[in-house]
């Protein structure tokens, strides 16, 4: 159609909404030439923000065919408890299940621990008088009287939005495709979702957690999208609008408008598969996404090329949790980052995060009355940061406050010198974000060292040879622009629909006809959601895979299936292949035992045309003298290092630079150790080896 | 930095201090994953943990909570039974024996010892909990060997080799053997990884090095215990309660009285006047005496100090003589023996009460609430066992907070329920409710938490086990707040409901296809008067349906409607009366 005229010589445009900055990425599809820009983010009107960061980027909406975002709209809205006033339909006798959660209790001996806290008040939760069983038929068919009833009471309530649970919906969604019916002829303006639209899984609180926080998102993501889409349509844009979902695949602006919650973490997702692209580029088949900013840092991975994913996550720390049951990008997160604070706890031991000075105040460094030693005033100290180039100059770092801040709350409380107490500081927070890399490979069986790192975000680059080192990797890539990286991933993204369903059966005596039918009904809604989409992929890819596990387990480890594997009913063939799964992951197998399959999944990916990476000058080994900016001692090991310092801005394909130096950017800097060396690749990143003796 | 071998460095301690936390929580999730029954992977009965070469507790990934002395002990009791220079490499040791572990027969306790180069450096261990390990199916047992099988201390593997005959002896002995094996290899693997990863960090950071973090780490624990101790006034401390029967001599009751004693930095707690074992099987052994007064003092002086390591308990006496309900000896029947204990910790929070009314709290269901099943499927004709629950009721209410609703008791931590959309996939019932009893909470200023009911309807005839407790003995309040719903057990059949029972202990009933059964669990003690609980909060609760229009009117003088509507001048008359 339409699209065709659109696809050659025009901007591809990404932008990345984070909670301080706005990140924009312009990709010129006639000249492959890539621009960024940089703003803060304006959250009165998020939008302002974009249209001042694409014009730092020199683009214009009227020259993009397809515009992409990702944003924390969503997650703010869930975390912050400033989404709709939301009302739940529910399978009569399960009112409360919502709130009764799955009963546990985390911090086993704390007698003031608080359980999580529902986003549907008690009153605002009713039941819906009808009944299915686990296979789907009807127990107590579904009183629609009563389902009207309720509806005046929401609006006397003044709700506007309405989630709707009903158990055993993924077997037979009957019942909560009439209730939606009902309520939209009753409730014509309500936002209303029906747990089986999000997730066709059983466990019946997450699904309620999750269609609950797609209702109580829903109104104010919706009014953020379409208000987005209005405007760069003023703006004279014509193309595709696509937003991020949290698995890092695109889905289409209307879409996102009813499925708010696919979009939660858009921003780390998009960061890995940032990653991705560079592995294509690079030739790599496996990496480590490593995402380091003020607060936290986060860890993805990328395994024989693809990015893992996973079937749910907790949103909002462990204890309080609201699970959320879709497919999301398998991220772990570990709240180590350059704000982490470091303290001496009451029983005398040194302790680095997760307390964070976050912006305000900020590291003692930042002269802004910070009194509290952290991660970056430890690197200030070290002399790993400049103080006089950081943020380009923008900002003057005070090592004397840093100092101060270290010694009297680290040093002299352990009776250490304030750069051996830096050193110290730095080193637990290396082994801490050391576990959220050791969290996605080795405990998933996987070596990290046959894996090579991407470092970025502000800090990432920073402590990245560190904890190559901790963790045996040899190789490290620094991309061009480490602060950009999301807006820079989204890029490369692609269409992408995922559906689970959950069905039962032994693998011994399954139905495979019945199984081809669903996989054949989810592959076809995959197919009929990108139709829908303004932009034509370049091709379709469907994955399969199942969820299973051996017969009395309950986890079941998701299993990549080929379609022959079924279209031969090769029973032996898919019992070999999940075995080998479970060994992969858990060091042990049953061949001899049983297995069954619990859910179905299927992937739908539309395939875009991908950007071709713009290559830089080329030089020779030797850098330009101009990137060479000076010499400054750094502390590495027991010694302080002469260690020279470059311009990244100024170097050249083919500069190689040995360790120690510090590679120096606006937002970031690069350490190299002694026996690390770098070398500029084609597209500008840093393809570091880190060295084998040095510790 | 520092050369001297026994020297430590603080930050190396915290980076130990870190890994052993890592490595006995990938322990744990390795265990969670791989197992086959519902109580290791939803219910988290079970405790992994990294000891010394003394049996020492490094530290433990949770788990039971109760189970907090399980391992170490038994460790100890394996040491003894073969001395250390009879343990090699590739040695896995193994016993379900009740009376060392302090609990029953379903934990089985798998220990691997530690070497680096021919130097044992620690043991790795795993304790889970079988469903099935033989025995009486149904009903109450009264001696040891009704509850099945017993392995004494014994070499599950030598040298690497496993010991067959063993394999065969289990085998022969439970219902569901393929699910056991199941259950064995997913222990094997959590002290495999426990074993690995140990080695790893020693290897890093040095022997030496992580043998003075580890002391560092104890003696760090020490610390803050002595200085949260220190901050109870001293005296003597006393309270009682008590349990309503020992499911044989039906509503005899048995008294529970606990001493606490804290001079300095220095608490004992002294057990020696809780009643003597009983009849049913309600009894655990000493190591679980020892326990209940652990969870009590790591509560009050170290809850979030991780990881949970011997330190913490060093300015702790217990004194529990044996031959107690929590220190029983044999052949004592100790099948259901996590009850009591969870009493007695609540019992120990109520004694403490007077000194430190700001760090304690009200009395909680203190039960799992849980019915057990068990039948034929008719979709597979295959033999089950099942289990409802745990229900998860509610807590006591603090001096600060109301209490928490629907949470599972203090003799389990991060243990999950069992989804009914689960559940009625597996086995042949309907779960017909699930919710919050209105009411149930004690009223106090500060109101405590709510039980639950659930609702399960045979969909083919099966048998229930329900062995619950306290459903006289309720969820006392504190400082003038009242005393909670208790935990029941009734039964449907014909439609009719039977509420009358005289305790909670359903032993052996059978519920006939259409029939149905109901486990409710308490609610958590008020704390302070229901009388100053600001009257806004009063109807709000009323509106949300956590207490009743009658409820708020009797137990706190609040006049409102069912929308939490308040009468401001009837509220003012009815408190000021009172």
């Amino acid at each position: 159609m339409e699209s065709d005229q659109k696809t050659s010589g025009r901007i591809r445009l990404a932008a990345d909404i984070g909670g301080t900055f706005t990140d924009i990425a312009a990709f010129n599809t006639s000249t492959g030439r890539l621009h960024f820009g940089k703003t803060l983010s304006t959250p009165d009107s998020l939008i302002d923000g974009i249209a001042t960061g694409a014009s730092k980027a020199g683009a214009a909406f009227s020259d993009a065919d397809i515009f992409l975002h990702g944003s924390t709209v969503a997650i703010n809205t869930m975390l912050e408890r400033t989404g709709a006033k939301t009302a739940l339909l529910i399978t009569e006798g399960f009112r409360d299940i919502y709130e009764i959660g799955r009963v546990n209790r985390p911090d086993a001996y704390n007698l003031f621990f608080q359980k999580h806290e529902p986003l549907v008040e008690r009153a605002l939760r009713f039941e819906v008088h009808e009944r299915l069983f686990a296979e789907g038929d009807v127990y107590k068919p579904l009183d629609e009287d009563h389902v009207r009833a309720t509806c005046r009471r929401l609006r006397e309530e003044r709700v506007d939005a309405v989630a709707i649970l009903l158990l055993h919906c993924y077997a037979n969604p009957a019942h909560e495709l009439r209730v939606r019916e009902i309520v939209e002829e009753e409730l014509p303006d309500a936002f209303v979702s029906t747990s089986h639209e999000l997730s066709q899984e059983y466990r019946e609180f997450e699904r309620c957690s999750t269609v609950v926080a797609n209702a109580y998102i829903g109104p104010k993501v919706k009014g953020y999208i379409s208000g987005i889409g209005d405007r760069i349509r003023a703006d004279g844009f014509d193309g595709s609008f696509l937003v991020v979902q949290s698995t890092g695949g695109l889905y289409d602006g209307e879409q996102a408008q009813r499925q708010c919650v696919r979009m939660l973490e858009s921003g780390p997702a998009a960061g890995v598969i940032g990653t991705q692209a560079l592995c294509d580029a690079l030739g790599m088949e496996n990496a480590i996404a490593f995402d380091m900013g003020g607060t936290t840092a986060k860890a993805g991975v990328i395994h024989h090329g693809e990015a893992l994913t996973t079937g749910s996550a907790l949103i909002g720390g462990y204890e309080r949790a609201l699970p959320i049951q879709i497919a999301m990008m398998d991220i772990f997160e570990v709240g180590t980052g350059g704000g982490s604070i470091a303290r001496i706890a009451d029983e005398g031991g040194l302790r680095v995060g997760p307390q964070s000075a976050s912006a305000q105040p900020g590291p003692a460094c930042y002269g802004q009355g910070g009194t509290e030693p952290t991660v970056t005033d430890a690197n200030v100290l070290l002399g790993r940061l400049s103080p006089d180039r950081f943020l380009g100059g923008e900002m003057t770092l005070d090592v004397a406050a840093a100092e101060a801040a270290i010694l009297d709350k680290v040093g002299n409380p352990l009776g250490l010198e304030a750069v051996e107490a830096a050193q110290g500081v730095l080193r637990i927070a290396v082994t801490s974000m050391s576990h959220a890399v050791k969290a996605v490979t080795t405990e998933r069986g996987l070596d990290a060292g046959d894996f090579a790192m991407v470092a970025y975000g502000g800090a990432g680059p920073l402590h990245a040879c560190n904890i190559a080192r901790e963790m045996g990797i040899r190789k490290l890539i620094i991309p061009r622009s480490p602060g950009h990286f999301s807006a820079f991933g989204m890029l490369f993204s692609d269409l992408r629909y995922d559906y689970v369903r959950s069905r039962f059966a032994r693998l011994a005596d399954a139905d495979f006809a019945d199984i081809e039918a669903v996989y054949a009904e989810l592959e076809a809604e995959g197919l009929a959601e990108i139709e829908k989409v303004s932009v034509t992929p370049e091709r379709v890819v469907i994955a399969r895979g199942a969820d299973m596990r051996y017969v009395g387990q309950e986890h079941a480890v998701t299993v990549d299936l080929s379609s022959d594997l079924f279209a031969n009913e090769d029973r032996a063939g898919i019992k070999a292949r999940f075995d080998a799964i479970h060994d992969l992951r858990y060091g042990t197998c049953a061949p001899g035992e049983r297995s069954e399959i619990v859910s179905l999944r299927v992937t739908v990916t539309g395939m875009l045309e991908k950007p071709l990476l713009e290559e830089i000058a080329r030089g020779d080994a030797t850098p330009p003298s101009s990137a060479h900016t000076g010499n400054r001692p750094v502390r590495f090991g027991e010694d302080a290092l002469e260690t020279a310092t470059w311009d990244r801005m100024a170097l050249i394909a083919g500069n190689r630079i040995e360790g120690p130096a510090l590679i120096e950017e606006h937002a970031s800097t690069t350490v190299l150790h002694p026996g690390d060396t770098c070398e500029v690749d084609a597209f500008g990143n840093l393809v570091i080896s880190i060295g084998g003796s040095a510790s | 930095m520092n050369a001297s071998p026994v020297k430590s460095d603080p930050v190396i301690t915290e980076i130990v201090r870190n890994g052993v936390i890592a490595i006995t929580e990938e322990m744990k999730s390795n265990l969670m994953r791989t197992a086959y029954n519902m109580i290791i992977y939803e219910a988290l009965d079970f405790t992994v943990g990294l000891f010394t070469p003394k049996g020492e507790t490094i530290s433990i990934g949770l788990g039971l909570p109760m189970f907090i002395r399980g391992m170490a002990e038994t460790i100890k009791a394996k040491l003894e039974h073969y001395g250390v220079e009879n343990i090699h490499p590739g040695d896995i040791l193994l016993t379900n024996d009740a009376y060392i572990t302090g609990s029953h027969l379903n934990h089985l306790t798998f220990t691997q010892p530690i070497f680096l180069d021919d130097e044992l450096i620690g043991f790795a261990c795993c304790m889970a909990h079988w469903p099935d390990i033989g025995g009486t199916l149904d009903g109450i047992t009264t001696d040891i060997y009704s509850e099945g099988l017993q392995l004494p201390i014994v070499k599950y593997q030598r040298a690497g080799v496993v010991n067959e005959e063993i394999v065969d002896i289990i085998k022969a002995n439970v219902r569901l053997p393929d699910r056991a094996m199941g259950d064995l290899r997913a222990q094997l693997t959590a002290i495999g990884t426990g074993e690995r990863r140990y080695i790893e960090l020693v290897q890093r950071y040095g022997k030496d090095q992580v043998y003075a973090s580890i002391s560092d780490i104890m003696d760090q624990s020490e610390r803050a215990a002595r200085a949260r101790t220190l901050s109870i006034p001293d005296g003597v401390y006393e309270a009682e309660s008590y349990m309503d029967d020992d499911g044989v001599s039906i509503s005899d009751r048995i008294p529970i009285k606990v001493r606490v004693i804290v001079k300095g930095d220095e608490m004992t707690v002294d057990l020696t006047d809780v009643a003597a074992q009983v009849k049913g099987f309600y009894n655990s052994g000493i190591t679980t005496g020892h326990a209940c007064s652990q969870v009590a003092f790591k509560c009050i002086t170290s809850p979030t100090d991780y990881p949970i390591n011997d330190g913490s308990f060093r300015n702790l006496t217990a004194i529990v003589p044996p031959g107690r309900v929590i220190s029983a000896v044999k052949p004592a029947p100790m099948r259901w023996w996590m009850t009591f204990p969870m009493t007695i910790v609540d019992t120990v929070f109520k004694a403490l009460t007077p000194a430190i009314p700001d760090r304690t709290i009200a009395g909680h269901h203190a039960d799992l609430v849980i019915g057990l099943l068990n039948g034929i499927n008719p979709k597979t004709n295959e033999f089950y066992i099942a289990f409802i629950g745990p229900t998860g009721g509610g807590w006591g209410a603090k001096r600060t907070e109301d209490g928490v609703s629907a949470t599972v008791c203090i003799n389990d931590g991060d243990t999950h329920n069992s989804p009914a959309e689960q559940l009625e996939t597996k086995f042949p019932i309907l779960i017909e409710n699930y919710n919050l009893r209105q009411d149930s909470g004690g009223p106090g200023e500060f109101r405590g938490g709510l039980g639950c009911e659930n609702t399960v309807q045979a969909r083919a005839d099966l048998m229930l086990n329900a062995q619950v407790e306290r459903m006289h003995c309720k969820p006392w309040g504190l400082n003038g707040g009242m005393e909670a719903a208790g935990n029941a057990v009734v039964l449907r059949a014909n439609g009719t409901w039977k509420e009358d029972y005289p305790n909670a202990k359903l032993l052996t009933a059978r519920i006939l296809e259409g029939d149905a059964f109901a486990v409710r669990s308490g609610g958590g003690g008020g704390f302070g008067d229901p009388h100053k609980r600001p009257a806004e909060t009063v109807a709000h609760d009323v509106r949300q349906g956590y207490v009743s229009v009658e409820s708020a009117e009797r137990d706190y003088g609040v006049i409102c409607d069912e929308a939490g509507t308040l009468d401001v001048a009837a509220t003012e008359k009815a408190r000021s009366g009172t």
